[in-house]
């Protein structure tokens, strides 16, 4: 902490500026003052040099000449550039700069030249950070040395400086030490701060972070089996929807190419969970990470549900958060694939499209054993909003045209072996169980093109979506 | 490889069991776990499309490996 004098005025000035050197005279005339100087030492004759910038930021100053007045150790005054009647009633002393215009604003303090914003910012809170500092060599290349460590799921990463991790953790006013879930599969506890690592890794923006710290609670669920799913040879991974206004105010897509590429906040926030899986939780390809062929969405699969343009509460309404709230759904998935129907003009005709599609998850023949996200577009919800229908109405057709006779599914049948043994195969079978097939809606305003989402296995075996609300 | 740090924990003697597919993921999480080693058995891959018949023959010629497995050395860490 800088010496400031317990009672008596303290100025701060930069030769750099044109007021401060207006009141250089000024400052010559008032006996006492302590002037810190900004950028240069011999400015003005006798002043304390303060170009590490250690009074200025001690005393929060934003725009030089300042004039701080101290009565008892503490600051009783304080005013900003020049103006005679200010500093004349802070100093007590009449007449000064006799000649000079009666006012001049000041510049712009040191403290907030945004070259130094990075350096000045490590300076003061880099010590509040717990994580290990790793130190390159000059001869390092940044984004290659990320790969060496094996931080990185094979895309560059975002190196995460102090800096841009002290910057992430602005986005959240949650604790920088507070552990946010456990971290399958090495069931690793992970701090606001790592997952923050994680999220500048993953090329987040600091407002995106509440969101991925929701997912990441999500994920590290008992009901949601991130260690299951990821063990699994089966193809899956996590993906995320969000609802609620924060999707809007991080500009989340949920509109045209919402599932795909090209929306910052689509394509990190989904990276940075699977980041921490991975850097936090020893998740790795090759490691527990059994998958025989995994899918793209791997690398991070996040879009929004499109609300505005829905016939249906939101999801996460359906899920029991309360409207308006902000909420993520995270849920395993398979990469998409479409399901075309550009005729049907009735609900029940686009219902059966709908669900023909639905059986091919994990194989036409099987049964109750895995769920799936059905992402419902705008062209085909407006059929189902012309006709009234509710989400639940939409289910239960679904559920209807997804009840498969036995003698089709049975193992065997159609010259495939594979299928539902006979022991089972003895009446009509429902394609989904209870609870195991979701509904969204997102895309662009014009394509009759719904999809389909495989997931893995639902239930205690397997893994259940879960809901988590958003928080600031 | 958790169930089997849970049981060592808890005083029961067990032994790692899965196909070969299996070796690196198992090496991998029993690492992660703090063991240098652990007492494992691997059956030939693949499973899912063994008939019963098949599967038993299977757990008949890992037997013994399993019970030598309980019954000998233990994990290491």
């Amino acid at each position: 902490m800088p010496d400031f004098p317990r009672d008596g005025v303290v100025a701060v000035v930069k030769r750099d500026c044109p007021t401060c050197r207006l009141v250089e005279p000024v400052l010559a005339q008032l006996a006492g003052v302590v002037v810190y100087s900004q950028d240069d030492p011999a400015f003005p004759p006798g002043a304390r040099d303060d170009t590490d910038l250690a009074a200025s930021l001690a005393l929060g100053v934003e725009t030089v000449p300042t004039l701080v007045r101290f009565a008892a150790g503490a600051e009783v005054a304080r005013t900003e550039g020049w103006l005679r009647p200010a500093w004349e009633e802070l100093t007590g002393v009449d007449g000064l700069g006799a000649g000079l215009p009666e006012h001049r604003p000041g510049c712009g303090s040191r403290t907030q030249d945004p070259e130094l914003a990075d350096e000045l910012l490590v300076r003061s809170r880099g010590h509040t950070l717990a994580s290990r500092a790793v130190e390159l060599t000059a001869l390092e290349d940044e984004a290659e040395a990320l790969f060496d460590r094996g931080w990185s799921d094979g895309l560059p990463v975002v190196a995460p400086t102090q800096a841009r991790v002290l910057r992430m953790l602005d986005g959240t006013s949650r604790a920088p030490d507070e552990v946010v879930a456990v971290v399958p599969p090495n069931l690793v506890p992970v701090t606001v701060e790592k997952v923050a690592v994680n999220a500048v890794l993953a090329g987040c923006r600091p407002e995106y972070l509440p969101v991925v710290l929701a997912a990441v609670e999500a994920a590290c669920t008992d009901e949601f089996n991130a260690h299951g799913l990821l063990a699994t040879t089966w193809g899956a991974g996590p993906a995320i929807v969000v609802n609620g206004p924060v999707a809007a105010e991080i500009g989340l897509n949920s509109g045209g190419n919402a599932l795909g590429q090209g929306t910052r906040a689509n394509s990190t926030i989904g990276r940075a969970l699977q980041l921490v899986i991975r850097n936090v939780g020893g998740g790795r390809p090759g490691g527990v990470d059994r998958a025989t062929l995994g899918h793209p969405g791997k690398t991070g699969f996040c879009f929004a549900e499109d609300e505005a343009g829905s016939p249906w509460e939101p999801l996460s309404v359906s899920r029991g958060v309360a409207p308006g709230v902000s909420a993520v759904t995270v849920f395993a998935a398979e990469g998409p694939r479409g399901i075309a129907d550009q005729i049907s003009r009735t609900p029940d005709s686009l219902a059966r499209s709908l669900a023909a599609g639905l059986r091919t998850v994990a194989h036409p023949k099987l049964v109750m054993g895995f769920d799936a996200t059905l992402v419902v577009c705008p062209e085909h919800a407006r059929v189902f909003a012309a006709a009234g229908w509710s989400r639940a109405d939409l289910e239960g057709a679904l559920a209807e045209a997804l009840t498969l006779d036995p003698a089709e599914i049975v193992r065997g049948a159609g010259g495939i072996e594979e299928g539902v043994p006979a022991a089972r195969a003895t009446a009509p079978l429902p394609k989904f169980r209870p609870g195991g097939l979701m509904i969204v809606h997102a895309g662009g305003g014009a394509g009759m093109f719904s999809a389909v989402i495989g997931g893995w296995v639902g239930g205690a075996a397997g893994s259940t979506p879960v809901t988590r609300e958003v928080r600031p | 490889m958790h169930d089997f740090a849970a049981l060592e924990a808890r005083g029961v003697v067990a032994a790692f069991c899965a196909s070969t597919e299996f070796v690196d993921a198992s090496a991998a999480q029993a690492r992660a776990l703090g063991y240098r080693e652990v007492p494992a058995v691997f059956v030939p891959h693949p499973i899912q499309d063994r008939t019963d018949d098949e599967t038993r023959a299977l757990a008949d010629a890992a037997l013994d490996a399993v019970l030598a497995a309980v019954t000998t050395g233990g994990p290491a860490r």
